[in-house]
């Protein structure tokens, strides 16, 4: 019986190495969500289709590059998602200003990812393009793996490790760590909250940016892409508990092996409804996730 | 100070019907632009426009229920557009394929969009703003994907024709039963979103949108309020959906894109979030003019209304129709100044009342706290707190700042729960329970910083405090409700001063008949008049009604003029407790009063 389950090894190979390859972009997208939320108390919905940009700046300047041209356009494309996201968090915190206006980001946000989406569509057209990157295909466990999965998991270890360095190690990481911990306190003790707001925007636009240039060669780059990066960047950050970097680490290749797993079994389309429902379940019965922090109530 | 008793002579120099909202305005000029277009191209024999508001009037009463959502339930929900997809498939599957009876397909619809609602129902019940965001919009991706998927059900990209020709015809010519149905549920739908808002299930919502810690302080479980929207919204929702096959006659995947549910949600941003004219307003401008005025460029629409919406959000943030109304409530808003709002008649009030019995001195306590300990991390908040308060008594809570008073009474009124210790409230042990079941047993609390909700007059704010009461006010107080009403109907809380809100609050949480009250620091930015004035109501409230009183306060004065005993904290621990004469004496107690907050 379970026999029949089973598949083959390579087969699991597969699954698994897929799984953790785009479950690692999840995990990015992740990052860059807790990033801002962590920093304004904000969730970028447009994160995704930031994401994108970067993989449409791949597709603009770097198809088919060879490897100094392809490094070369990815820094400029991450300085430009990063720049167009800190554009993006100045935008979303002006309406903050005030006291009373408190959820405006919510609406700003999904405002522009559509902006976003709708302004690639009608440049790009809606179908998805292909990317072909400079990495080889690979043979790893038997399994022959396109380079792009294997940067995919060594961007998200490079920015964990990189973003937990900036956060703990350096006094403007360290002061965007302080706004996690209590605004009006950051602001007493002379911390500029506004201007940190817009550099956490975009240092998410950076990692979101860079990571969708690379990765460009393993997803299809059509504009409505960035609705499912989103949504289980979402989840990624869910699970791993919101705000957490570490989470992330567990909580985006877990959504994307259980996607990889929903796609074998069930079939591809299938994919979003698990997230759906894995999303469901965790907000239902564990909502501070694996590495959440209880939020402090205040009354 | 001619103005400081002008709310008493309220007809004197102000506009007589200035109203604090105009809800029933717009509800009248809503219906009457839902009956002219729904109704007007028929009449006139203008089929395109005819057409076109049927579907129009189907997305405003989605978008009406969106608002109510939105607002009153303060759900932000980008999924309503999969709803609408739920009924429309629910009938088109059951009776358009399957030839179920038509009865039983409409309520295939309706359960089908009921089910979607509890999908995002479920999650609210325990998490609230941007996760059930995420939760809806992923159910709004996730749709259509299926409705592709399940070819075998629902025909894939092929759709779904489904015609139901008794609608065709009609009681007047020209007038078909399918336009005097579209045009009736968008006006239900705006009359149920006003209806909601008289009841005191629909202030229960909003409080629980707006403030979570004051509804649960009054009785209300906020992931209820949540859920409840969400199903409601989603009935409804239904029920436009079932409308939306017999009105345009196809359904398939592609009319029930995440860009619909962004319509609905955009419509009522761009309208005016909250006003009952928003919607209508804002799928007009989201969806028809886009829809009309660039039919040669429809791919530009998404960007449009996503430009729109942005641009709304960040010039106007109350939208086109509540940037009227907030222009309208500038020039016509009433309340306000020095003595907008006091106790007096209030206090007035309790004192024509008869002498409730007054337990025996010394009787069981109302409240009893044994052993409480309560820790966040590393600090100790509570070390082993005992606490007893009893019928008819006025308690005073000193001590310095962070010596756990506001503590000690978040876990009376359940707002955080007990590391380890017992605590009975009128002989029961509440150790456990959530602060509405605690608020439901007979306590009622008020805030350091006044819980007052702006978008209701003063007397809706206090007539909260009536809807959490267990029993129905007697004829004597209804008497004098009618009088605060009276003077209070039409103002707005925004012109009161800081201690007239405390003092809103302090009314509110009396009216709610509670048998033992904590009030949190209530004397902070009052008058020594209104001090004065709340002292009296405190004493009329322990000595006549022979309620409980818990007063945390630093106005030592105050504390040691009205309180009976005193109880004393020092860094989590009950440091003193006894009668007030003895307490001054008290060493333990001395330097509180040489400190800053008597000098």
């Amino acid at each position: 019986m379970l026999g029949q389950l089973l598949p083959d090894l390579d087969v699991i190979a597969t699954i698994v190495l897929r799984g953790a390859a785009v479950g690692a972009l999840f995990a990015i997208v992740a990052m860059s969500f807790n990033i801002v939320h962590n920093a304004a108390g904000i969730f970028n919905f447009a994160q995704g289709t930031i994401f994108l940009l970067g993989a449409f700046g791949a597709y603009v300047l770097a198809d088919r590059a060879g490897l100094p041209w392809w490094l070369a356009m990815g820094l400029v494309v991450t300085v430009a998602v990063g720049a167009f996201t800190a554009l993006q968090g100045w935008i979303t915190l002006l309406p903050l200003r005030s006291s009373v206006e408190q959820d405006s980001w919510l609406i700003s946000t999904v405002a522009v990812s559509v902006i976003i989406a709708a302004t690639l569509t009608l440049v790009f057209g809606s179908h998805g393009n292909m990317v072909q990157g400079p990495l080889p295909r690979l043979t790893i466990v038997g399994v022959r793996t396109p380079g792009a999965f294997l940067l995919a998991i060594g961007a998200m270890l490079a920015w964990y490790l990189g973003l937990r360095w900036f956060l703990r190690r350096t006094f403007t990481g360290l002061a965007i760590s302080a706004l996690s911990q209590d605004f009006d306190a950051a602001r007493a003790a002379g911390i500029g909250v506004r201007r940190l707001q817009i550099l956490a925007f975009a240092i998410s636009g950076v990692v979101a940016g860079s990571a969708g240039f690379m990765v460009a060669p393993m997803i299809s780059v059509s504009p409505d892409a960035g609705l499912r990066y989103v949504l289980n960047g979402f989840v990624a950050a869910v699970v791993g508990g919101i705000g957490s970097n570490t989470g992330t680490l567990i909580g985006g290749p877990l959504v994307g092996v259980i996607a990889a797993l929903t796609a074998f079994y069930v079939g591809g389309a299938y994919q979003d409804l698990a997230s759906l429902l894995v999303l469901v379940l965790i907000l239902m019965f564990m909502p501070q996730g694996l590495f959440g922090r209880a939020a402090a109530r205040r009354v | 100070m001619a103005a400081a008793d002008a709310p008493l002579r309220p007809a004197a120099r102000r506009p007589p019907a200035a109203s604090f909202t105009s809800d029933r305005q717009q509800l009248a000029i809503g219906i009457l632009l839902i009956l002219l277009t729904g109704l007007g191209p028929s009449l006139l024999g203008n089929s395109y426009w005819e057409h076109t508001f049927q579907l129009v009037n189907i997305y405003i009463a989605v978008a009406v229920l969106q608002n109510l959502l939105f607002v009153d339930a303060g759900q932000k929900s980008f999924g309503q557009g999969a709803i609408l997809g739920l009924g429309a498939y629910g009938l088109a599957i059951a009776s358009g394929l399957n030839g179920l009876p038509l009865g039983l397909g409409l309520a295939a619809g309706v359960l089908a969009a009921a089910a979607g609602g509890l999908l995002f129902a479920l999650p609210a019940l325990r998490v609230q703003g941007f996760h059930l965001g995420f939760v809806t919009m992923s159910a709004a991706i996730v749709f259509p994907q299926l409705l592709n998927q399940l070819d075998g059900f629902t025909r894939g990209l092929n759709g779904i024709s489904m015609a139901i020709p008794g609608l065709a015809a009609g009681p007047a010519p020209g007038l078909s039963w399918l336009t005097l149905l579209v045009t009736a549920v968008p006006v239900a739908a705006l009359l149920g979103h006003y209806g909601l808002r008289q009841l005191p299930l629909g202030r229960r919502m909003r409080i629980a949108a707006e403030s979570p810690e004051a509804a649960r302080s009054l009785g209300i479980r906020p992931g209820i309020m949540r859920s409840l929207a969400f199903v409601v919204a989603s009935v409804g929702t239904g029920i436009c959906g079932l409308l939306y096959v017999p009105t345009v006659g196809f359904i398939a995947p592609q009319g029930f894109l995440i860009e619909l549910s962004f319509v609905f949600f955009f419509a009522v941003v761009v309208g005016g979030r909250g006003q009952l004219l928003g919607p209508i307003i804002g799928i007009w401008i989201v969806f028809i003019l886009p829809t009309v005025f660039l039919v040669k460029l429809v791919e530009y629409r998404p960007l449009v209304y996503g430009l729109l919406t942005l641009g709304v959000v960040i010039l106007f943030p109350d939208g086109v129709v509540g940037s009227l109304e907030a222009w309208r409530r500038r020039r016509r808003q009433r309340g306000g100044g020095e003595r907008a709002f006091r106790l007096e008649a209030v206090t007035a009030l309790f004192a024509a009342l008869p002498d409730a019995p007054l337990p025996a001195p010394g009787g069981a306590p109302v409240l009893t706290v044994r052993g409480a300990s309560k820790r966040f991390g590393q600090v100790v908040a509570l070390d082993g707190v005992d606490f007893d308060v009893r019928a008819g008594e006025i308690h005073g809570l000193v001590g310095a700042n962070g010596s756990g008073k506001t503590s000690l009474l978040n876990v009376i009124s359940g707002l955080s729960l007990l590391d380890a210790g017992r605590y009975l409230l009128r002989g029961r042990d509440v150790t456990r329970r959530p602060a509405a079941a605690i608020a439901r047993q007979g306590l009622g609390r008020t805030f350091q910083t006044p819980r007052v909700f702006q978008s209701y007059s003063v007397w809706n704010n206090l007539r909260m405090g009536l809807d959490a009461r267990a029993a129905a006010p007697d004829a004597g107080l209804a008497r004098a409700l009618e009088g605060l009403r009276a003077a209070h109907g039409e103002e707005s809380p925004a012109l009161l001063s800081h201690g007239q809100r405390r003092l809103l609050e302090v009314v509110r949480v009396v009216l709610k008949d509670p048998s033992i009250v904590l009030f949190d620091e209530p004397a902070a930015g009052l008058s020594s008049q209104e001090r004065e004035e709340f002292a009296a109501l405190v004493r009329l409230l322990a000595r006549k009604l022979g309620k409980a009183v818990v007063l945390v306060e630093h106005d030592l004065d105050l504390v040691w003029g009205i309180a009976d005993r005193i109880t004393v904290l020092e860094t989590g621990r009950v440091v003193a407790s006894g009668l007030p004469a003895d307490l001054a004496r008290d060493p333990a107690v001395q330097h509180l009063f040489v400190g800053g907050a008597h000098a």
